[in-house]
This record gives C-alpha cells, structure tokens and sequence, in this order.
C-alpha cells in the first residue's frame, strides 16, 4: 500500500498535505506518529464522563492535527463537533460524536492497513 | 545579537502531534522549548523570558489557554521583548482582532505549511533582533544627546554667572532648590500634579533664568555697594530682555522648554502681590514656574555671599523670606519653604558638584526617558536581568530557604525553584489567598497575619519578621519568615507586593523550648527552680494586685537521719517522692518549687479559710515513703498582712518555718509579726547536680 493509497483509505488529501509539508518522509512520519495520539482516548473518556469542556478541547485538537495532515474527512466530522461543544450544545453532539468515531476508526485502519505494507 | 547561539523559540500547543510537526518544519536552526498548556508555556517565560526569541502560542489549551498566556505576557510586559506568533484554526475576526490588541506580531492558521511558517518565524526574528538593536542605540544616542544639551545649558548659565562675579554654584542651587520645591508642591496639593518631566523640564529651564543680565554693564552689574535709582532701574531690565533674547530665538519656538525659559526670565522678579517688575502682575497671573524659580532665586541669594553682602544662615533667610523682606510669595510656597525646612540644606550639601559620569545621575535619566517614550528595556538590561536571575537562583538553591515574591496586582506570589519543590507546591501561583494548597500549607491564620503585617509596614521601614508553622508533606514546622514589602516610587507611595524568605527554624525553636524548660526547673524532682518560682509568683502578684495569696514552706521532718541511715539515693527518692506528692494534691493555679535542699514552697490564691487550704495539702504530705516516716513542718505568709513583696514574705515564712521547728516539728504555723528570730532555715541546692544538700 503506498502513503498516496492510504489517504484514499481515509479519504484525505495527498496532495494537499504534500504541497504543504513537502517530503513525503515528513507526511509518513505523521500519519504513523497518529496512531499514538491520545486525543481521540481523551474525547471518548471525557464524553463518557460527561466533562464536555474537556471534550471540546479534545475535539479541537483531533481537528487541528486533522486538518494539518489533511485527514479531511476526519477533519470535517470532528470541525462539527468542536462547534456544537464550543456552543455547549450536547443534543447535536451526540450524533456528530459518533460520525467522529467511525472516521476515526476508519482513519486508523487505513493507516494500520499502510503500517503493516511497509 | 551578532552572537552564536541558537536562538530559542517556545511552542506552546497542547497536541504533541502539533507541536512536533512545527519543531520539525523549523528544523535544526532553532532551539526548541515545547509547553503544553498555557501554565507551563508562563512557568518557562517567568524563568527565561529574556532567552526566548519567539513565542508560538495556540489558543484552546487546557490550564490556560493563549489568550490568558497573552494576558499574562501583557501584565509583566513580556511582550514587549518576546514577539508572539499565535498559531490556531480560530479564524473568527473577533478572535485575530483581539489577539493582535494583546500584542501578537502575526498568525498562522493551520493547516501549517511549512515554507509559510519557516518565513514568519524568520521574519519575525529578524524584525525583533533589529528592532532591540535599534533600540539600544537610540538610548545610547539619546542619552549622549541629552547629556551634551545640559553641558551646553550649564556653561550658558555660568557664563553669565561669570560675568556676575557669582559663585558659579548659584546655577546648580537654583536647578537642586526649584526640584525639590516642586516635587514638594507635588505632595501637599493635587492643583499642579507636576509629572517627572515637567519638574526636569522647569529645573533646567531655572538654570538661565538671569540669563538677560548678559546686556548689563559690568560696572553695575559688580557694584560692591548699592545702587542708585538709575542703575538699579537699568538692572531691572534683565528679566524683560532675557525674554526677548528667548522670543527672538529664530527657530525653537514651540519646544517646551524655550517656553518655560521664557516664563521664568520674564518672571522671575514678580511678586505675589504685585509689587515685583516688569509686569506688575499678581497672585496666579505668575506662571507657576516663575513664583517657584523667584523664591529659590531669592533664597540662593540670602545664603550665598556676593559683592554687597556677607551669607545669611539657611534659619535666618527662612526668617526673612517668611517675614515679608523680599517681597510677598504665594502662601503655598511659604508652607512649601516651611516643611521642607532642614532638607533644604542637606539637598544642597549632597549636590554642590554635578558629575555627569555620575551613575544615579544617568540612572535618573534613563527612567525619565524610559517614561517619556515608554521604551521597553534595551537588550543590554535584558541580558544583565538575565544574568542576575541566574545568580539568583544560584544562591537560592544554594541557601536551602523558601524564597518568594508576591505581587498585588496580579495577585501572584513566585516561590524559588527548591522552595516550590520543598512546600509541594507551583512556583507560579495566581491568587495565592484564595489557593487551597496554599492555605493548607500556610493556614488561614497566618497568612491573614503576614499580609496584615506587610500591608502595615512603611516605605522607610518595610521589613517584616514572623514566625509561624508552615504544614509540609502533612508534617508541621516553625519556620522564620522575613520579607520586605515593595512601596512603588508614587506619591503616596503605594504596595505593590514583597519579597521574602522563609528558613527552617523548627529544630532551634524546639532546642529553645527545652533550654527554657530546663532552666524554669529544678532537674531532680521537676518542681520549678527557686528562681522560676519567683518570677511567676511576682507575675502571679502583679496581675492580681488585689487578691489575697499565700506562700508556704515546708521541709521534711528529719530528712538528715533518712540520708545518714540510708544513704543519699534514699534520700533522692524521699524528695522525688514528695515532690509526686505534692503535685497530686494541688489545686490548679499553684505554684510549688523545690528551693533548698528538702525545702519546698507553694504559692496560691485563696478567697477565704486559707487555714483550711494550708491544712489539706499539711496532711496529705504526711505519711510513709517504705518504711520512713514523713511528717513536715511548714510556715506560712500571707499577702494579706505582710503585701506583695516577694522577698518580705518568703522572709516570713521561713520564719514561721523556723517558729514550727522550734514548736517540735510535724506542725504548720502562720507567721504572726512575733517572731524576732530572724536565722534561715533555707540551704541551699548545691552546683548543678540535682543532689539534695545534706
């Protein structure tokens, strides 16, 4: 599986993230350096306990780190989210929440899937 | 900066993710600090602001985030030196308005790229390192500049004063005299408020207040005796042409201190109430200026010698100006002249050379300007700040004391490295009143104390000591704080905060304790020593001087044939024994003291039938230790007969003491004025070694 092939997987923007971070030895060290990132634990611990400050932040560092390596799917879904937290408005959340759970699962397969071709 | 080093750049971002793909797009050129929430990114610009080179800063963190880093950066002027870059997918303009407001000196918004935030961060450093160079130099320049515009003043005025055959001082006393006037004028009425500059500007403008008297001949200008009516008239002149050799400057018109020069020679001879020339004007028609440089003028005048007259005494030209002699003042400035007083004197002693290599002098200078231009510190203080922070901390570690600071406004308190460590707590705390592991380390209580203390204490004597206990790992211990509250240079002064230590002085104070302790007490038995004994009893006396007390002495019936058949350490347990005794059958409040060999003594209170008392404690003494027999014999005095005199009832005792002996021992008596025999009973405790005399 090539990186290229990957952000296909995860319905990203090679190009896009190659324009901006130049070699593709950078982007590869990213994607990979994702799947140690502990927002997305944090988001789904601090859902669960109710702690939706905390989850705000979560979410809106999933979107930063997402739209810095053009995850874009990832990216819009968890750009939702942070919205409806920042406004406190959890009814809207929970729908967005688990539209951020699946992209990131299916994010984390993809770069899995990459991971073990390499 | 033509210096080496990698310059340090501080990324605060609470993703790590994020954090390293910006160290990364940086690369190797940068030295890089990583924070990950607003508090650490604060805890590491509080330790070296002065090496960090840029700051890029995110928004949402938790802790705090970039805004009340902003915030903070703002409070203690970080800003001013340490350019930020916020870095954020926040776009909302209200959000990059108001961080720009804070002093941010770009944004990058994500998603980054990396040739974009390689040339902000170039640029951004560049801009700064050339903006601090420039700044150095302009405060140099300006410095030099300021410096040879004084000279140039100082040598006009003298030449002038040259020509006068004046001492040469009259300049600088008049520029000393006007400061310390107005600054005075400063503290007793709101109605000037005089700012620094105004007062250096009125101060040097002073110095060519007679600069008009150029235009006069010599020969009248010098005259050993008076004046005729003619050449007094012509002498007159000098203040009407000063000004218009001033007026008639071709440029320079609008500066500042043209006008006030100008001011101050047309002026400097009017009189409150309009009797003085060339204008006649009166009361607040005089410019400010002009009334504060008339009276210093005067003033120099009375107590420096010239051709005419011999030098007045500062007492007797105070005299003569509050007399009226040299025409009226305005009523302010004769309180002014009347308050200030001696410090006049001593202002003009400490002034009499001006040195411009003086440090103070330039030190002065400098803080005007910084006020004037509101300049942030150049990169030479900031460097010479850094260097005593390191040296600091150094001696901080070093000391094995709490050190700390406090500010008001903010209220924030910084404890040393080690002494954050040593307490458990931040070394950055925000509101450290209302900060529980603070007031659980500290306790309500004692914090109150100090702030009060501190609050309390005055610019002229600003240092506070105080002891309380500090809990540490749940474990408590007396510790020694001393601080020094910080009064600002305001009129009045106002507190701004303090900065302190605190040492560990748990193991003196419990060795103290126990020295007190075994000094108050007799070693053997535990009862107080003699000496102990009497002072709580005078103090017993005093506190009560209308309460009736008595003092008893008993000794043990035959104690030398208990020594003699069973030796001394018999003995021993006989005293240690009736001591034991004693104290089980006292009331609360007693006083009891071993003060001889087997003599002790009581002391209390008693509202009536001391008798009764006197016989209670008599016979619970009474009875065996193993097979001895005891049986006391005890005397007896009462303030109620004899006063409070400590020594004159002891006295009595023993005498009653001696009277029961005699009455064939095992009984009590209370002395009753008879007895003439006046012999002692009492031996004393040999040396320090806690035997009974035998």
């Amino acid at each position: 599986m090539t990186l290229q092939e990957c952000y296909a997987a995860l319905e990203g923007d090679y190009e896009g993230v190659m324009g901006r971070l130049r070699t593709e030895r950078l982007v590869q060290k990213f994607v990979l350096k994702f799947l140690d990132d502990g927002s997305y634990d944090l988001l789904t611990r601090s859902m669960e306990s109710g702690d939706y400050d905390e989850a705000f932040r979560a979410a809106h560092t999933i979107k930063g780190v997402g739209q810095n390596l053009s995850f874009n799917k990832l990216y819009e879904s968890s750009h939702l989210l942070t919205e409806a937290l920042r406004s406190k408005d959890i009814e809207a959340a929970a729908p967005l929440y688990e539209q951020v759970k699946a992209d990131y699962a299916q994010t984390v397969d993809a770069i899995r899937a990459y991971q073990a071709s390499l | 900066m033509a210096d080496k080093r990698k310059q340090k750049i501080l990324i605060a971002d609470d993703s790590e993710m994020n954090r390293s793909i910006l160290a990364d797009m940086l690369g190797d050129d940068y030295e890089i600090i990583e924070a990950e929430n607003g508090r650490e990114a604060v805890a590491i610009l509080q330790k070296q602001a002065a090496q960090i080179d840029l700051v890029l800063l995110d928004i949402v963190m938790p802790e705090m985030d970039g805004f009340g880093v902003l915030k903070m950066m703002n409070d203690l002027r970080w800003i001013e030196s340490t350019p930020v870059i916020m870095i954020s997918a926040e776009s909302a303009p209200a959000r990059v308005q108001q961080a720009y407001e804070l002093g941010i000196t770009d944004f990058i918004s994500r998603p980054f790229d990396a040739v974009v935030v390689h040339h902000r961060v170039v640029n951004t450093l560049l801009l700064y390192t050339k903006q601090k160079r420039l700044m150095g130099m302009v405060t140099d320049q300006v410095k030099e500049k300021e410096k040879q515009s004084a000279l140039m003043i100082d040598i006009l005025s003298h030449i002038v004063e040259f020509r006068n055959g004046e001492s040469g001082q009259h300049v600088l006393h008049i520029r000393t005299l006007t400061e310390l006037l107005l600054n005075h004028i400063n503290q007793m009425t709101d109605k000037y408020n005089f700012s620094k500059s105004d007062i250096a500007l009125i101060s040097t403008a002073a110095a060519i207040h007679d600069v008009g008297k150029i235009s006069i001949p010599g020969e009248i200008l010098n005259k050993p005796g008076r004046l005729t009516d003619e050449e007094f008239a012509i002498m007159k002149t000098h203040s009407q042409v000063g000004a218009s050799m001033l007026e008639a400057l071709p440029v320079h018109q609008n500066e500042p201190l043209v006008r006030r020069a100008y001011e101050i020679c047309r002026w400097h001879h009017e009189r409150y109430d309009g009797r003085g020339y060339p204008d006649g004007l009166k009361g607040d028609e005089i410019p400010i200026a002009a009334q504060v440089v008339a009276l210093a003028d005067v003033y120099d005048a009375l107590t420096s010698e010239r051709v005419y007259k011999k030098a007045f005494s500062h007492e007797k030209a105070v005299q003569m100006i509050l007399n009226g002699e040299c025409g009226q003042f305005n009523p302010l400035l004769m309180d002014c002249l009347r308050e200030l007083g001696d410090n006049i004197q001593t202002a003009m002693a400490n002034n009499e050379i001006r040195d411009w290599d003086d440090p103070s002098l330039l030190r002065n200078l400098t803080e005007e300007l910084m006020q004037q231009v509101d300049m942030s510190a150049s990169d030479r203080t900031l460097q010479l700040l850094e260097h005593e922070r390191m040296k600091y901390q150094f001696f901080a570690d070093m000391s094995q004391e709490v050190q700390f600071e406090y500010t008001v406004s903010p209220p924030s308190v910084t404890i040393s490295e080690w002494g954050a460590r040593h307490l458990g707590l931040e070394e950055i705390i925000r509101d450290p009143r209302h900060n529980e592991k603070v007031l659980a380390t500290m306790g309500e209580e004692s914090m109150q104390k100090l702030a009060g203390l501190l609050g309390r204490s005055t610019p002229e004597k600003p240092i506070v000591d105080f002891d309380c206990v500090i809990r540490i790992g749940g474990v408590e211990r007396w510790m020694k704080i001393i601080a020094r509250a910080t009064w600002s240079k305001d009129e009045p002064p106002v507190y701004t905060g303090a900065i302190g230590k605190a040492t560990d002085i748990h193991e003196t104070r419990l060795k103290m304790a126990a020295l007190e302790e075994m000094a108050a007490h007799d070693t053997m038995t535990g009862l107080y020593n003699h000496k102990f004994a009497k002072i709580r009893i005078q103090d017993m006396m005093a506190r009560k001087p209308e309460s009736n007390f008595a003092l008893g002495i008993f000794d043990v019936d035959h104690f030398k044939q208990a020594n003699d058949t069973y030796g001394h350490m018999f003995g021993d347990q006989v005293l240690i024994h009736m001591a034991k005794t004693l104290k089980r059958n006292m009331r609360e409040g007693t006083v009891s003291a071993r003060v001889g060999g087997d003599e002790f003594l009581l002391f209390f209170e008693y509202r009536e039938h001391v008798d009764l008392a006197i016989n209670r404690i008599f016979n619970s003494l009474i009875g065996n230790y193993e097979s001895f027999p005891i049986s006391v014999s005890m005397g007896v005095a009462k303030t109620q007969m004899l006063g409070t005199d400590y020594d004159t009832l002891f006295h009595a005792a023993d005498q009653a003491l001696y009277a029961a002996k005699r009455g064939g021992r095992g009984q009590f008596r209370f002395y009753d004025g008879d007895s003439t025999d006046t012999l002692s009973l009492i031996s004393p405790i040999d040396g320090d070694t806690g035997k009974a005399d035998r």
